[in-house]
Formats: C-alpha cells, sequence, structure tokens
C-alpha cells in the first residue's frame, strides 16, 4: 500500500479517494452540507515550522474539494477545527475521539456544536477512512 | 471497579464554592478578593419579586453599578447582548448572578462579551477562548442545575430559533456562594423538580461512556444528599440544614455531569421541553426511571453504584439486580418527593411524542449515552413508557 505524507495535498487526495469511493459513508453522510476545516498549529519540532489550513468540502454524501489552502480560505468554512499537530496526530489515528478532544480543550470548534453532532456518525466514518491510509507523520519520518 | 486500565480524563472544576446560611451577605468580599470595583447583577423578574435581590444589593453597596433584572425563563442571544452593552455603559468588571440556570447561563454570556467584545452569535462553538474572561459569581437560587460550577451555557439563537450551546473552560463561574437561605421559599413542586434536575445529572454522570473516578465519587455523594434531605425540602421548605445539603449535592452533580456529561435523559427532556414546553426538571424527573430501564443492561455498574448511593443494593446483588433495585428506587423516590409520574400529567400529547423523538437524536447529550439509540421508534418507546 503507498504511503503519504500526512498534511499534504497527495494525503488529501487519498483521504478523499477513500471516502468518495465508501459507499457506507454515502449513505450515513446524506445528509450532511457543509465544508469544515482543519487547522494544525505550528510546532517546529515536530517538523510543522508554519501553520497548515485544511479546507474539506462534503454535501449529501458527496466529497467536493480537498485542499492545502490559506487561512481566509480555512476560515470561511462552516466549521472551524482548530488544534495541535499532536492533537490532530492522536484524533487521525483513533488514539483520541474527538468529541472528547474537544469538550476537552484539546481541539476548538467554531461552528454549531448541534449540527455536529446530529451528525457524528458522519464525522467519525471520515476519521475511520483517515485512518485506513497509510500516514508518514512529520515527526515519525 | 471497571475503569478501563488506559483511563484518560481531564477533571476541571476551578470554581471557589462558599457555603452557608447568609453567606450572600459575603459578595462583597468575595468581590472584593478578586480584585474587582463594579458588578452588574444579573437577575429574573422572579427572583427581583421574591425580594432576593434586595440583600445582594445592600451587601455590594456602592459596589453595585446596575442591576438587570430582564432575563427569560429561556435566554437569549438578544438578552446577552443588551445586557452587556448595559454593562458595559456601567463600566463594570464583574458580573454577579442571582437567579437558577437562564440567569447563571447569561451572566456567562455576559463575561464574553465583557472581555471580548461583539456579540454572543460570534461565539457558538468550542473552548474558542484564549484568556480568562470577566469575573463571574453566582448566587444561585434553585437547588438543580450545577450551572455554578460548569464552563456550558445554552442560548437561544432568536433567529435560528434554536438553541446555541458554548463550551469554555476560561469561563467557568470564579465564585459560587451556596447560601441555603435564597432557596428557602422555593414552593415544593420547583424544589422537588429542580432536586430531580440535579439527581439526573448524578445518575446520568454515573451511567456515562465518559464517566471516571473523580466525577463518580462526586455524583454518588450528591445521590446520598439528595435522597435523604430533598423530601425534607419538600415537606419543610424553612429547614435551611436540609436546604443547603441539596444545594451542595446540586453542585456535586454539576460538577460530576459537566465532567462526565449526560445522556439520554437529557436528550429526551430538551427535545419534549422545546415541543411541549415541559420544565426541564420535570422532563427530567419524569424520563429518568424508564431511560434506566432502557439503558440498563448497558449501565448496571453505573446504576449499581445507584443503588448503593440511594441504600438499596443489598448484599449478594448482582450488578443487574441492584441496578433494577435502583430503578425501583428512583420510581418510589419521586412519589415520595411529591414529583409528577406521566409525560401525561404535565400536558404533553400523543403528537408531541413522535416530533420529541426525532428531536432528541440530534441532542448532543445522546452521545455519552451508554446504550447506543439507533432510531426514533427506540426513544417513542420510552416515551410512550413515560406517558
Amino acid at each position: 500500500m503507498a504511503k503519504y505524507n500526512a498534511m499534504t495535498q497527495e494525503w488529501l487526495d487519498a483521504w478523499k479517494q477513500k471516502i468518495a469511493t465508501s459507499k457506507e459513508y454515502k449513505e450515513i453522510a446524506k445528509n450532511w452540507e457543509g465544508s469544515v476545516s482543519i487547522i494544525v498549529n505550528p510546532d517546529p519540532e515536530k517538523g510543522i515550522p508554519e501553520p497548515i489550513y485544511v479546507f474539506t468540502d462534503y454535501w449529501h454524501g458527496d466529497v467536493l474539494d480537498f485542499l492545502i489552502c490559506d487561512k481566509a480560505k480555512a476560515e470561511s468554512a462552516r466549521f472551524v477545527m482548530s488544534g495541535d499537530y499532536t492533537r490532530w496526530k492522536q484524533v487521525a489515528k483513533k488514539e483520541v475521539d474527538s468529541t472528547k478532544a474537544l469538550m476537552q480543550g484539546k481541539l476548538k470548534l467554531k461552528g454549531d456544536l448541534t449540527y455536529v453532532v446530529r451528525n457524528i456518525k458522519t464525522v467519525n466514518k471520515v476519521i475511520d477512512l483517515l485512518c485506513e491510509i497509510e500516514t508518514i507523520w512529520p515527526d515519525e519520518a | 471497579m471497571g475503569y478501563d486500565r488506559d483511563l484518560s480524563f481531564v477533571y476541571f472544576g476551578p470554581t471557589k464554592i462558599v457555603f452557608g446560611a447568609g453567606t450572600s451577605r459575603d459578595v462583597d468580599i468575595e468581590m472584593a478578593g478578586l480584585g474587582c470595583r463594579k458588578a452588574l447583577v444579573v437577575t429574573d423578574p422572579g427572583v427581583m419579586k421574591a425580594g432576593l435581590v434586595e440583600g445582594v444589593r445592600e451587601a455590594l453597596g456602592e459596589r453595585c453599578a446596575g442591576v438587570w433584572s430582564d432575563v427569560p425563563q429561556d435566554t437569549g442571544i438578544g438578552v446577552v447582548n443588551s445586557a452587556a452593552a448595559f454593562a458595559r455603559e456601567k463600566g463594570v468588571d464583574c458580573v454577579v448572578s442571582v437567579g437558577g440556570g437562564s440567569v447563571i447561563d447569561t451572566g456567562k454570556g455576559i463575561c464574553i462579551l465583557l472581555m471580548e467584545g461583539g456579540g454572543l452569535e460570534n461565539f457558538e462553538g468550542i473552548q474558542l477562548l484564549t484568556r480568562p474572561q470577566t469575573p463571574h459569581i453566582v448566587i444561585p437560587t434553585t437547588a438543580g442545575t450545577g450551572s455554578e460550577v460548569t464552563c456550558m451555557a445554552v442560548i437561544l439563537d432568536e433567529r435560528k430559533g434554536q438553541k446555541m450551546l458554548i463550551v469554555e473552560y476560561f469561563n467557568a463561574p470564579r465564585i459560587a456562594i451556596l447560601d441555603p437561605k435564597m432557596t428557602e421559599r422555593l414552593p415544593p413542586l420547583l424544589t422537588a423538580s429542580t432536586g430531580m434536575d440535579a439527581m439526573t445529572h448524578a445518575v446520568e454522570a454515573l451511567q456515562s461512556l465518559s464517566r471516571e473516578p473523580i466525577a463518580d465519587g462526586l455524583a454518588m455523594q450528591a445521590i446520598r444528599l439528595l435522597h435523604r434531605d430533598l423530601p425534607v425540602c419538600t415537606e419543610n421548605g424553612a429547614d435551611l440544614a436540609a436546604r443547603g445539603q441539596t444545594q451542595l449535592a446540586a453542585t456535586m452533580a454539576g460538577w460530576a455531569f459537566g465532567n462526565a456529561m449526560v445522556g439520554l435523559v437529557h436528550a429526551m427532556a430538551h427535545s419534549i421541553g422545546a415541543i411541549a414546553r415541559v420544565p426541564h426538571g420535570i422532563a427530567n424527573g419524569i424520563l429518568l426511571p424508564h431511560v434506566m430501564a432502557f439503558n440498563r443492561d448497558d449501565a448496571a455498574e453505573g446504576y449499581a453504584m445507584v443503588a448503593e448511593a440511594l441504600g438499596v443494593r443489598e448484599k449478594g446483588m448482582d450488578e443487574r439486580e441492584a441496578a433494577e433495585a435502583a430503578i425501583t428506587a428512583i420510581r418510589s423516590f419521586l412519589e415520595r418527593i411529591g414529583h409528577p409520574l406521566r409525560l401525561s400529567e404535565v400536558g404533553v400529547t400523543d403528537e408531541d411524542i413522535a416530533k420529541s423523538a426525532a428531536l432528541s437524536l440530534s441532542d448532543g447529550a445522546i452521545v455519552n449515552n451508554p446504550r447506543p439509540v439507533l432510531d426514533e421508534e427506540e426513544v417513542i418507546a420510552v416515551y410512550r413508557a413515560a406517558f
């Protein structure tokens, strides 16, 4: 299986492909509307010298843009999630539950929490599919 | 005790507690201790009418810059924004909330706007703040909500017609003054229903998927105190010792659920409250034993702890038997305190049930319920059992 460097466009493309080809996702996410951005705070010691901005967009089971972007684009998303690299890595590896990470202040969310909760199965499925990608993390490379 | 070997959690409970009859008169000392000079007192018309604000205002003296008493039963963004504008005009550096959950959540919203500026509609989300907010002193006038020690606020977005949840560690109240005299004149039904709100917080914390030992300990003691003292309060509201213990129980239950979260009872109570206007505490109380029956097989360990706290776990009982005993004991307890037992008693109709079931599935509280809730039919069945 191919390996991808985390938080690169290639990695996002692979993630998008996983989601787009998942029949289970298409069914679970049939009600989801809107974009989610991920902001990774800089952590030079872990190989993240600058913030990383990721924009992902979903619509009723379809997958739209999956982009490494700039700050303005990231902040235009319906949901903006931000946090330290270590936290994102824990979520991506399913070492930490994303809802718990939010409630405990390990990640921040700007947007309607009730909508996220209503669609928590969609959120969990997207993370499950991310876990299936062979990822090379900057601090493990 | 069945905690995972790799248990990992965050416990958050920074609020200072001041307890005792007459301690609401110490609000000026506590405020000075925070280094604050001018306070806005936030309250509602009912609390004003009951004369509970006067003593606080007198105690504050010149430190009281004004009183905002227009908080409705369910506070909204517009209310918070107007109150914050009033607070800014008065140049306040501290908020003193005197009231129940709606008043306290209004106070929390004002604290954010005084520090960060703008309107509350810009703060929808979780853990967005990056610095401590305006100091907030809370003087509860009910014993139930637990909001005096949580970092959460529920505010109605009037434009969208839905409730907005704000969760911010930086906005937990600095001080809660638990003065039993402030709850002395609560009528029996309100005493019972707010007490059952606290009982539900404690039981749901013990059954939560996010339960942990600190929250469990607080929840257990909250149940013990409520079981012993809530019936005393409903029979004789003037018993300040019992009033005080139920206030402490509500606060402990607040810490418990503020960390371990709640479950299906709250999801269903929020929904039936929105659809049929059933007061939150009453909905919680009625639904609690029915949701416990629904969850029993997935939460037997937590419910066995409830049985232990209620004094009904007998020697030799396994967890499932103890859980059953807990459910029976909660039903008896509701009768003992004169709490409504059926949704049909409080104006709920058959039509309300289907609408409420659909809404329940989208409530955040459902995430931590021990038994996964798969579809509306399951929720409808629980509502019908409670109907």
